[in-house]
């Protein structure tokens, strides 16, 4: 068997997310598996120069770019119908895959309408499936279980970020065409974004951050996350934090996990005076490695805590800054 | 206008989750069901928020669901919808969601709609597929991770913030469409005892499953969808390995080992 994938990436505003090479990479792998086939990278967007390099640092066989004003703006209706005839170019069978990104995981259900495919969202796994198709496991109840999906025909995948290991690889018979626009239906057209709104700049974003720090009551006051956010910056991680300080104004509220905030799962998460409620838990569960610093050893946080630090967070969290900020050889901040 | 609202009955946040016989989906003898799930609830009060900032005609509420599944919509009536619809499917169904978007299509086409609002996901299966899939069914523009969103009536234009990573847009689109919303303006209002006793007496339309499927077999001939392969629950978690110590210091240097050598993870 063989399988050609079409990879569907996320450049919005101008920059190649890395979960989008997640999902070339592990397109490769699934190829490799399949026994053979194409992997060809669709870039929609404007201005896409930077975007195409670095896809082809990933080494996919054809990347289709599709660069035009009337795509600047993201919207589900356009892209899809773009994607729809991206997909003409492969060969059956065939399958789509997306990071699971906002971007992605509004796409993907519109295109596999479209195109009469089947669809599974924010997948951590993937495997060929006897028969034909694929096989994708996606957590769910927040990471408190995971479904198997069997995907016969046409699988559209979005692909939770952090959860596929990006390769770069060189490839010098990599293509590169430039796609030509198909009519747009009139109501796409109508989408404008009038302005872009950046929340913070300095650490990555929450969703796709592969290592977060994040702080709860614990830390008695919000003059006290600057030891979060040194330990972060050491790091290089994201800042998450509780509801109970988002709602009491010490934190933004784009920095909240858990069910009424963001979905995340990293490599490692880092719990700093967070008790560990289910309408927490439910937001980190399913990452990779738990670290739990809580003075309270009866705090539930250490039920799911791979590792768990009975302490004071107020001393405990300089004193990693400082350790790791030596062995990493960077400056103490 | 007309707004419809789709909700789901899904297991509360605090259930228990244990297989079930067939392996394929938890089981839900003794489980409590709710509508009070973060995303449709906000949905539910973004479309009441519709009516009244721009005198809507009528909020319908929908569901798939079985039979249990009308006190989500009793609820979404006594918060203050006007009528409900209710496609009944058997209890046991397992409904891949691109099929639960084409039975709602089916019978969203058949009544006035100019804006369908969605949750971003439903609290169970966390699919978040049936908003844009719904959108794609109707022929019409749909609009994911909103967090705010303001209709124009005279030019038929929406205005909306949108989630992305990083940060938020604030675009504009037309309707009709359908909306998928992260998070609404206010929190969703409790219903009141007064209210609870009307919400009996609103109309409240059930629709055969075959009824529903023959009108999603008209909008969408195809019918490919997935199906669930087993539902697996993770091994018990043995509980964190707790690190002994003296001294901060101590502790730092124990963890950072550990995180490098044993988790792999620095
Ligand atoms: C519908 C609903 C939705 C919700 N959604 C969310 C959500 O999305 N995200 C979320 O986080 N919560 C959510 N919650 C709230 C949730 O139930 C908890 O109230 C909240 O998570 C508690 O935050 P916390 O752990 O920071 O505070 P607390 O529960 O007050 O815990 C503070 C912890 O810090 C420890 N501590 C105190 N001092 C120190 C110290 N010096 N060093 C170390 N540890 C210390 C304590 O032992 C305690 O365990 C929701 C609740 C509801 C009802
Ligand atoms: N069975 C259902 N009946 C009515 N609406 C639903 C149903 N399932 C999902 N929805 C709606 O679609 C949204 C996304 O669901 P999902 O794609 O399943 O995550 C939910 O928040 C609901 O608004």
């Amino acid at each position: 068997m063989t399988l050609d994938l079409l990879v569907l990436t996320d450049q919005r505003g101008g920059s190649l997310k890395v979960s989008s090479l997640e999902a070339i990479s592990e397109a490769r792998r699934l190829v490799a598996k399949e026994g053979g086939g194409k992997v060809v990278v669709g870039l929609l967007g404007h201005d896409l120069s930077a975007a195409v390099e670095g896809v082809r640092a990933f080494g996919p066989d054809l990347v289709l770019v599709a660069d035009d004003a009337k795509l600047r703006a993201f919207s589900a209706q356009a892209y899809s119908a773009v994607a729809a005839r991206m997909l003409e170019r492969l060969s059956e069978p065939k399958a789509v895959l997306a990071p699971a990104t906002a971007l992605g995981r509004e796409l993907l259900p519109r295109l596999a309408v479209e195109v009469g495919g089947t669809i599974a969202p924010d997948v951590t796994e993937i495997a060929p499936r006897e028969g034909g198709g694929l096989v994708a496991m996606r957590p769910i109840f927040g990471g408190r279980a995971t479904l198997a999906v069997d995907l016969p025909t046409l699988p559209c995948l979005s692909l939770r970020p952090n959860a596929f290991s990006s390769e770069p690889k060189s490839n010098p018979a990599t293509v590169v065409e430039p796609f030509a626009l198909p009519a747009l239906p009139p109501t796409a057209e109508a989408v404008v974004v009038e302005k872009t709104v950046v929340s913070r700049g300095d650490t990555p974003e929450l969703t796709e951050a592969p290592i977060i720090v994040s702080g709860g009551r614990g830390l008695k006051g919000p003059e006290n996350f600057v030891l979060i956010e040194k330990l972060a910056k050491v790091l290089g991680a994201g800042i998450g934090a509780s509801r109970a300080v988002v709602d009491a104004g010490w934190r933004p509220a784009s920095e909240q996990v858990g069910q009424t905030g963001k979905t995340v799962s990293p490599n490692l998460y880092v719990a700093c005076g967070i008790s560990g409620a289910i309408q927490h838990l439910v937001g980190m569960s399913s990452s990779r490695c738990i670290v739990a610093i809580n003075k309270d050893s009866a705090a539930p946080i250490f039920k799911v805590a791979t590792y768990g630090v009975v302490g004071d967070a107020l001393t405990i969290l300089p004193a990693l800054t400082t350790t790791l900020a030596k062995s990493k050889g960077l400056p103490v901040p | 206008m007309d707004v419809i609202v789709c909700v789901k009955h899904v297991p509360d946040a605090e259930t228990r989750l244990r297989a079930s016989s067939s392996g394929k989906w938890i089981d839900t003898d003794g489980v409590k069901f709710t509508v009070n799930n973060t995303y449709d609830e906000a949905a539910a009060e973004e479309a009441l928020r519709l009516k009244e900032k721009c005198g809507a005609r009528s909020v319908r509420v929908i569901t798939v669901g079985p039979a249990r599944a009308e006190e989500a919509l009793r609820y979404v009536l006594s918060m203050g919808a006007d009528e409900a619809t209710h496609i009944e499917v058997p209890a046991d169904a397992l409904l891949d969601p691109l099929t639960v978007a084409r039975l709602l299509a089916g019978v969203i086409k058949t009544l006035p709609h100019d804006i369908v609002m969605v949750g971003k996901q439903a609290a169970d299966d966390e699919a978040g597929v049936v908003g844009s899939a719904l959108g794609a069914l109707l022929g019409l523009p749909s609009y994911a991770f909103v967090t705010q969103l303001d209709p124009d009536a005279a030019s038929k234009t929406l205005k909306m913030h949108r989630y992305v990573e990083g940060g938020e847009e604030h675009f504009h689109g037309p309707f009709p469409a359908v909306v998928s919303l992260l998070k609404g303006a206010a929190d969703p209002r409790t219903p009141t005892l007064p209210n609870i006793l009307k919400a009996r007496k609103k109309p409240l339309t059930k629709v055969p499953l075959a009824d529903a499927e023959a009108k999603a077999r008209a909008l969408s001939p195809t019918a490919a969808a997935g199906s669930v392969r087993s539902f697996l629950l993770p091994p018990p978690k043995t509980g964190a390995k707790m690190i002994e110590f003296q001294t901060p210091e101590e502790a730092a240097e124990k963890l950072v080992r550990l995180l490098r050598e044993e988790a792999k993870v620095l």
